[in-house]
């Protein structure tokens, strides 16, 4: 054990605070935290601007920057308007709100395997949303409220059924996992129902799908994003002082209640509503928190990395599941592909080391 | 910084069912190290839960300089009560730097930036635990005695008038517990901040603690100085222990030495032989 040194630094240098060395590591945190958040962003953009550029013909720059000006071009438009840029739009929207809602749930439960798309938060909201278009035959906004409704349901009911004296994260999520293969099998239910569905339309709602979205669909994604994912941001210290524990927490001012209830909501709601019109995309939440743990270290809030990942992820396995793999498959098959080796890594793992959330 | 105290009365706490507290009135003196001792499970951690608001109690209240801790705005109780709960758990991939710059919480509102006197109080913090150097190290990399230090300087950046400790020394070498403990009266001393602490160690507990409160059976046996509450018949009554209390030869403190069967045997031994040799 290293004995204390005691040549600290003396206290006179708090009245230096420009030449502060602990000024300096904080800046040279941030400035390592905004390079990587930089290069997450201009990764997004490129893929945006390559998403749509390339597909089953290739379209120049020049030409998809005329058409989002305005410009028609013939054989072009179409393909870049009405099919390219709705996909690429609500990729990165709903990667965006799963990401958020992943990170939100694991930071707030300190465990990676926490996730609403574990826990069987996502999966409710589709049951939700499958049983107002096939039961209730509603569209739109409606949809998304009842998916809404139906993932706080399924929230509620993991807390209630895993509450014995408290609330400990291992039993929640077994609850979770086991309701998520209730609900799963309620919706092959519904789904099996409605006999006049195509097989895509069934996929969306099993494990995710980005075909067919329409450029309508973005903006109440977006109006969530901004509303629900704001209001999360704002708890954002609150929700990094909860990761020292309950007691610290409450020790530091932090109101315990008020935290939970803020976060669990603003996160079920961002997944809902990405849910609603995508479809539980498998693992995204899951995977943006850790992801973006890697890549900017643990020491400040992962709300934004984690956001930049998921919507990287979502927009680049879609592109992979359409242009790059032998068939067309659906986002969530690929990500599926993705996520599943590092849920069994998770569940394997030696249990003495704790999750990197 | 002004001292402040802490006075509950007719305190009743427990968990679901099970009351741990009984009727418990205590006045915690302005600007003393106060430690509390007893047997396990005779409810001075849950004393110090409920003195810290983590715990809600079921009749009476907690009075930090006249107003009802329960009823203080969280953030605003916060930067005048401090607590540092036993054995915490730092987050994965913490800096120290970031821990303890976490003190500053309830000094910061929603969308102020990071302050002067929020650098100030961490350099502060840092440098009285010794812990400057190791500012930039993973906290999950320390030794348990540098992590402990990294805890303390993070409720010292905290800037409270009270702060309250729940065995602050558990799992602590010998030469830990007592740097700890050092470190602490130099901040009643120098800050005047009234410290209130769960003590295993009763030797180290009648050391440096201006007050001892011993308690059993979920309530208050004695209060008082050590030399007015730390007697033989306080141990066997609290701990169930039969033992001889002398002056500590370095600061003239009582000192408690256990007997034990075996310990008292070979004394008598001891004894026996020196008569023989005499004879």
């Amino acid at each position: 054990m290293n004995p204390p040194s005691y040549n600290a630094t003396p206290s006179s240098l708090s009245q230096h605070h420009e030449h502060h060395p602990y000024r300096q590591m904080r800046r040279a945190h941030a400035k390592r935290r905004g390079r990587i958040l930089a290069v997450l962003a201009a990764c997004l953009l490129a893929g945006v601007v390559l998403t749509l550029m390339l597909g089953q013909s290739f379209t120049p720059l020049t030409t998809v920057l005329r058409i989002m000006g305005g410009a028609e071009v013939p054989g072009a438009s179409f393909t870049v308007r009405e099919l390219r840029l709705p996909r690429a739009v609500v990729a990165v929207l709903a990667g965006a709100c799963f990401g958020l809602g992943g990170v939100a749930f694991q930071t707030l439960l300190r465990n990676p395997l926490a996730s609403p798309d574990i826990i069987g938060i996502s999966t409710g909201a589709s049951t939700g949303a499958v049983f107002a278009i096939v039961v209730l035959s509603l569209s739109g906004t409606a949809v998304s409220i009842i998916a809404i409704a139906a993932g706080l349901g399924v929230a509620l009911l993991i807390y209630g059924l895993s509450w014995q004296q408290g609330v400990t994260g291992a039993r929640l999520i077994l609850i979770g996992i086991g309701l998520a293969a209730m609900l799963q099998s309620v919706t092959a239910y519904l789904l099996m129902r409605a006999p006049s569905w195509s097989l895509q339309e069934a996929l969306r709602w099993m494990a995710g799908s980005l075909n067919g979205v329409q450029l309508e669909q973005a903006l109440p994604l977006f109006i969530a994003l901004l509303l629900f994912g704001g209001l999360l941001l704002s708890r954002h210290r609150d929700l990094e002082t909860l990761r020292m524990g309950d007691d610290i927490a409450v020790g530091l001012g932090v109101r315990l209640a008020l935290t939970r209830i803020t976060v669990v909501i603003t996160a079920v709601a961002l997944v809902a509503f990405a849910t609603a019109v995508t479809g539980p995309i498998a693992f995204v939440a899951f995977l943006s928190g850790p992801i973006a743990a890697r890549l900017v270290g643990r020491n400040d809030s992962l709300l934004i990395p984690s956001a930049l990942v998921g919507a990287l992820l979502v927009l680049l396995a879609d592109y992979a599941g359409q242009f790059l793999l032998p068939a067309r498959y659906p986002v969530g098959i690929v990500t599926g592909v993705l996520g599943a080796p590092y849920l069994v890594y998770l569940i394997t793992r030696d249990n003495k080391s704790r999750g990197t959330l | 910084m002004s001292a402040s105290s802490l006075l509950t009365q007719h305190l009743t706490a427990g968990y679901g069912e099970r009351t741990i507290l009984n009727d418990v009135s205590l006045t915690v003196q302005a600007g003393q190290t106060t430690a509390i001792v007893g047997a396990n499970a005779c409810g001075k951690s849950t004393l110090l839960r409920v003195l810290s608001r983590l715990l809600t109690p079921e009749q009476g209240n907690v009075w930090l300089d006249g107003n009802a801790i329960h009823k203080l705005p969280a953030r605003r109780l916060a930067q005048q009560l401090g607590f540092l709960p036993q054995s915490p758990i730092a987050p994965e991939g913490i800096t120290v730097l970031e821990l303890v710059s976490r003190g500053r919480h309830p000094h910061q509102g929603l969308f102020q930036r990071w302050s002067a006197a929020d650098e100030a109080a961490v350099a502060d913090a840092l440098s009285a635990t010794h812990m400057a150097n190791l500012a930039d190290s993973a906290v999950e990399e320390l030794s348990g005695g540098q992590r402990q230090r990294a805890w303390i300087a993070m409720a010292l950046a905290q800037q409270t008038d009270v702060l309250l400790l729940d065995e602050p020394t558990t799992f602590l070498d010998i030469n830990h517990q007592i740097e700890v403990l050092d470190l602490l009266t130099d901040l009643n001393q120098t800050r005047g901040t009234t410290i209130v602490m769960v003590l295993h160690e009763l030797n180290l507990a009648a050391r440096y603690a201006d007050k001892l409160v011993a308690m059993a059976n979920g309530n208050v046996y004695a209060v008082g100085s050590s030399e007015d509450v730390f007697t033989e018949q306080m141990v066997r009554d609290v701990f169930g222990l039969e033992s001889r209390v002398i002056d500590d030869p370095v600061t003239g403190k009582p000192m408690m030495i256990p007997l034990g069967r075996h310990g008292a045997c070979k004394r008598k031994h001891a004894s026996t032989a020196d008569r023989e040799t005499q004879a």
